[in-house]
């Protein structure tokens, strides 16, 4: 059956994920976040639409559309993406709300309690998905699926960090924990763990696919994974001792030398992937992935000597890994994955039977490319106004870096209207923007929604 | 190769893949073509075995041959044994 690989609620994931996104910029960008502020409700609300509803959404809505590429077997229990949806969402707008009880807001407290309880419903349900999809058959033995794995137990440790401090915060005594201890690995397991590590998984296959590259599980993929695991075995040993009390292990140094080591092998073999590519004139997603790549090995080349410089440039780090790698990475891959399912939803029924636009035609590659290129304009700014400490050219690269994203947001409704194209080439009706094609039994398999 | 095989192969030939723009034969991915009087056969595969593509690029194949002259029953067959890779590429596909 066509289509039966494609889940059906992947732009709805998207378009929460871009809702947050829009929103913690422009509160950044009118100052409600920025170096020397960190610690107000206000910016940790921000920080948290942009990691939780922003990124996490976005790769968790990748991985529910991906997993069944990665494992070429489909999605278990598919139906649980929608109630995943509306929780994380929900959970991610209680968490933000509830940090502004740090400003004062005394209402948002119960927010900040009870916000870890609907949001590991919501990484719950995406769990159920996952899980039993990665692990079915020989999964395990595939290095892209052990990664996400990976990445999905760093995930149990970002909630479980983060749920121990939202309690505190919320003034309850069920987890208490010292905040200064736990932040830096509440962070980690977030940046460096969940989401690099699925970015991780999920690129193997992807780039391979789209520079039609060999895709070899060789020696450098088992090294980048054994430095994963013990990266994320060290931060879940160390969380694990700060929530039982237990001792401070001095255990941070090897933690950044072993996650740098990590990033420069990874970067190793996708400069391989990429030199070995059959597919020469490379698209734009692609051509942007390298921007994210770069500020990977810089955020990855700053993880060991912040130790010595102090906090900004630990701030900066986490900046570019957070805005510049991961960021940059999403909404590049993000233009052509939309792009991809719009034309199996339209296009794939006539395929064989008479000519087809190809994806790529549904794209404007130069307007996507000038947003991509704004967009490395505002993460090069906001990482240098942290390492600085200057709050208003923060400000100012908020404000570029939000341009940039109503921009790519512009492109990215003109593809599922199909505007690129030659009007004679449209169907009579396109599929939906957000919501999924609506199920329905035909005879004719060409009919069925993707 | 007789008329009908030759035939047979052009209409692969028609049959692009939408994300490489190059057309399924040259991509390397049809690994066998049968014809045994208006009956053709066919044996392909995708880059990867997970790809949203499959199907419809399987039913893809199958509508452009049943729509050569002589045609009478055409099948297609997805297989990953042995697995794709970019060596099949044909040599200027791209």
């Amino acid at each position: 059956m066509i289509g039966k690989q494609i889940a059906r609620w992947t732009m709805a994931w998207f378009a929460s994920a871009l809702c947050c996104l829009i929103a913690s910029l422009g509160f950044a960008a009118v100052g409600l976040a920025g170096p020397g502020g960190w610690a107000a409700g206000t910016a940790m609300a921000t920080v948290h639409l942009f990691a939780l509803g922003w990124l996490c959404q976005m790769m968790i809505g990748a991985l529910i559309q991906f997993t069944p590429v990665l494992c070429a077997r489909p999605l278990k229990m598919p139906g649980l993406s929608l109630p995943a949806l509306l929780l994380t969402g929900l959970g991610t707008a209680m968490l933000a709300a509830g940090f502004l009880s740090m400003d004062g807001w005394v209402l948002g407290q119960n927010l900040l309690g009870l916000a870890p309880a609907v949001v590991v419903a919501g990484f719950g349900l995406t769990a159920v998905m996952l899980v039993p999809t990665l692990l079915a058959g020989q999964g395990l033995r595939q290095a892209e699926v052990r990664m996400v794995a990976l990445a999905l137990i760093a995930l149990a440790g970002l909630w479980g960090t983060g749920t121990a401090m939202a309690l505190t915060l919320a003034g309850y005594n069920l987890l208490p924990v010292f905040i200064p201890d736990a932040l830096p690995l509440h962070v980690l397991l977030g940046t460096g763990g969940f989401l690099t590590l699925a970015a991780f998984g999920v690129s193997y296959k992807l780039f391979a696919m789209f520079l039609l590259a060999p895709d070899r599980d060789g020696p450098l993929r088992k090294a980048v994974f054994g430095m994963a695991a013990l990266v994320v075995v060290l931060v879940l040993g160390l969380a694990g001792s700060i929530l039982a009390r237990g001792p401070r292990l001095p255990l941070g140094l090897l933690v950044a030398v072993a996650g740098a080591v990590t990033a420069g092998l990874y970067l190793v073999e996708m400069l391989r992937l990429w030199r070995s590519r059959h597919r020469l004139q490379t698209e734009v997603n692609m051509r942007w992935s390298r921007a994210a790549m770069i500020c990977l090995a810089m955020s990855a080349a700053l993880m060991v000597p912040t130790f010595r410089w102090g906090a900004a440039w630990a701030e900066a780090a986490m900046f570019l890994a957070l805005v510049g790698w991961l960021s940059t990475l999403t909404l590049a891959q993000m233009v052509k994955i939309v792009s991809f399912l719009t034309w199996i939803q339209v296009f794939a029924p006539q395929i064989g039977r008479r000519p087809v636009p190809l994806v790529s035609d549904l794209t404007d590659a130069r307007f996507a490319g000038r947003c991509l290129g704004l967009w490395a304009t505002g993460v090069a700014g906001g990482t240098f106004a942290i390492a600085v400490g200057h709050p208003l050219l923060f400000q100012v690269s908020a404000m570029i870096l939000l341009v940039a994203v109503l921009g790519l947001t512009r492109e990215l409704l003109a593809i599922r209207r199909l505007r690129h194209l030659d009007p004679a080439r449209l169907p009579d009706h396109l599929p939906p923007l957000v919501l999924p094609v609506p199920l329905r039994s035909s005879s004719d398999d060409h009919a069925l929604p993707a | 190769m007789d008329d009908l095989q030759q035939a047979v192969t052009a209409a692969l030939r028609q049959v692009v893949d939408p994300e490489t723009g190059r057309e399924i034969v040259s991509m390397g991915l049809i690994y066998g073509v049968t014809v045994q009087g208006g009956r053709v056969s066919i044996t392909m595969t995708t880059t990867t075995r997970g790809c949203p593509l499959s199907e419809m690029l399987r039913q893809g194949a199958q509508a452009a041959v049943l729509g050569v002259a002589g045609v009478t029953q055409a099948s297609v067959a997805l297989t990953w044994d042995p697995l794709w890779t970019p060596d099949r590429i044909e040599v200027r596909a791209f």
